[in-house]
């Protein structure tokens, strides 16, 4: 069962996330949440090969057409047919963060709008009330909404944060892959969400 | 009086006798188990160079995941991973070489069959890798499948079982092929390299290494589709029922641990679990390590010295390595692939 605890997207980030950039780089903390609001993409980054998108062996029972989310691994695999799935390297909620669960995708967007919530703004309030969407924003280039929970499958501002656990439980894709994937996957599409088995 | 002496004369000698008997006996004992415990060290026939598999540095260190294995069988018995010896063995030799003792078990991507299992009199315990033949070929063809490659020109090492393969596989599947022969694996990457052909045929794990060497890597993917069967497997002698069980079980308790989420990192805090399978790995529970020969704590050493399945996987052909295999077929069963390990209960 999902725990619903009430945080927010990974976007919204837990620590640290001040809104101008050239603001933030004098007041950004030690820790670095993953998120900087403002910063343009680098959609030239170079990810390493373990983080590229390809087609990999995938033997399982769920149908074609499903997506299912290794969060230990930071894999995210789209099924296909024939025992094959293609596989996005994802970034994911840090430890605490984690949850496990099926769920639909239950709305799509392109280039969302940020809205950060009444709680993230009580913690942080020099956080921007609403960002448009747009290439600074730390939704990135799509989104896809899973359930009624406050998680989402997006894209980042920050290609350098995937394969890594800085969010606090939405699952993260660069730009290109978030976008080759929302054009894969219709509303509806189960979500499967798999998490290290606990001691 | 006479008599007295004679039967305690008789008596000495039948003592004598137990007594030599006895340490021929001990110094002719055949089980590994013994014989290595006795030495203080496990003899390892390794590959003489394979990246990812077994290769040693200029200062002497061997690394690799057949490597690894090994260090997790000295681990086991000796608490040190440092009690490995290892000794490169060419192909040819290998398997005489371990019938001839000269080697406790043979961690050298060795490809379990049933001919060598009965013409060397060994056995495969378990399969540490699942390996098999695939296709590279440029990312620019946007090709997903093997099934996709009729018509095309393939590159492949001649006079090899890969080359009968690859014809098998393409009348199995209606195709036509044109096939480009070359007696040496370094021939065949080059002549792929300088775009010769359209494709690649060798084992996958081979494709990701000669990769590597490539003039443009990332130029090329390799499919996930693989069309042979290549189980990576230790070797040990037959009627060696001790030893044996600890290569298999050293094996299936590192797959085990990765299935449980106890890793090198957190195998403290395992110790402490209260879930029974957890316990049971460690040991906590239950005598599985002396049944075996050995201590209670015999998967805890493996796993806090060596790592789990997957952390082995990763440190030496996969994520955190330069070949970057995916896991594949090597997955566990439960996260996409086939790997799987009996329980320990």
């Amino acid at each position: 069962m999902l725990e619903f605890r009430h945080l927010f997207c990974s976007t919204i980030a837990a620590v640290g996330l001040i809104f101008s950039t050239a603001h933030s780089y004098a007041q950004q903390p030690q820790s670095d949440p993953g998120d900087q609001p403002g910063l343009i993409a680098d959609d030239t980054y170079e990810l390493d090969p373990e983080w590229q998108k390809q087609v990999v062996y995938y033997r399982t029972t769920e149908a074609p057409g499903t997506i299912i989310v290794a969060t230990a691994e930071r894999h995210l695999y789209l099924v296909q047919p024939g025992g094959r799935a293609i596989r996005y390297g994802i970034g994911v909620g840090r430890d605490g963060f984690q949850w496990q669960g099926l769920l639909n995708i239950t709305k799509k967007a392109e280039w969302p709008d940020w809205t950060p919530p009444p709680e993230m703004i009580q913690r942080q309030p020099y956080l921007p009330r609403f960002m448009a969407g747009g290439p600074g924003n730390p939704l990135g280039a799509r989104a896809m909404y899973l359930g009624t929970t406050v998680y989402r499958i997006h894209g980042t501002n920050r290609p350098d944060t995937i394969g890594t656990k800085v969010s606090s439980g939405c699952f993260r894709l660069v730009n290109n892959d978030v976008s080759d994937l929302y054009d894969r996957v219709p509303v509806g599409t189960r979500v499967v969400v798999r998490q290290k088995p606990e001691l | 009086m006479r008599t007295f002496r004679g039967g305690l004369l008789i008596g000495l000698a039948v003592a004598v006798l137990v007594a030599v008997v006895a340490i021929i006996y001990e110094f002719y004992d055949t089980r590994t188990l013994k014989r290595t415990v006795r030495r203080g060290e496990v003899y390892c026939g390794v590959n003489v160079g394979l990246p990812g598999f077994s290769s040693q540095d200029e200062k002497g260190n061997w690394t690799g995941f057949d490597v690894d294995f090994c260090r997790a069988v000295a681990a086991a018995i000796f608490d040190d991973p440092a009690k490995a010896k290892f000794i490169p063995l060419e192909a040819s030799e290998r398997f005489k070489e371990l019938q001839n003792r000269k080697v406790d078990i043979l961690s050298r991507n060795s490809t379990w069959s049933m001919s060598r299992e009965q013409n060397y009199d060994l056995y495969f315990p378990a399969v540490a890798y699942y390996d098999g033949q695939g296709f590279m070929l440029p990312r620019a063809r946007n090709i997903e499948s093997a099934l996709d490659l009729n018509g095309s020109k393939v590159c492949v090492q001649g006079s090899t079982t890969t080359e009968l393969n690859l014809a098998d596989y393409f009348r199995a599947n209606n195709m036509k092929f044109e096939e480009m022969k070359f007696p040496k694996l370094e021939e065949v990457i080059k002549a792929y390299d300088s775009g010769k052909c359209d494709t690649f045929t060798a084992d996958v794990s081979q494709l990701y290494a000669l990769r590597l060497n490539m003039t443009k890597p990332n130029d090329h993917i390799i499919l996930p589709d693989v069309i042979s069967k290549e189980p990576l497997a230790p070797v040990v002698r037959q009627r060696d029922d001790d030893w044996m069980m600890i290569v298999k079980w050293t094996l299936y308790a590192m797959i085990d641990a990765e299935e449980l989420g106890v890793n090198s990192k957190n195998i403290d805090e395992a110790l402490k679990s209260k879930k029974p399978e957890v316990m049971r790995l460690v040991g906590t529970e239950g005598s599985y390590g002396e049944d075996l020969g050995l201590t209670k704590d015999w998967a805890v050493r493996i796993i806090r010295h060596v790592g789990n399945y997957g952390e082995v996987y990763d440190r030496n052909v996969g994520a955190e390595s330069k070949l970057h295999i995916p896991r594949g077929m090597n997955q566990l069963w439960n996260a996409g692939g086939i790997q799987y390990a009996p329980p320990i209960r």
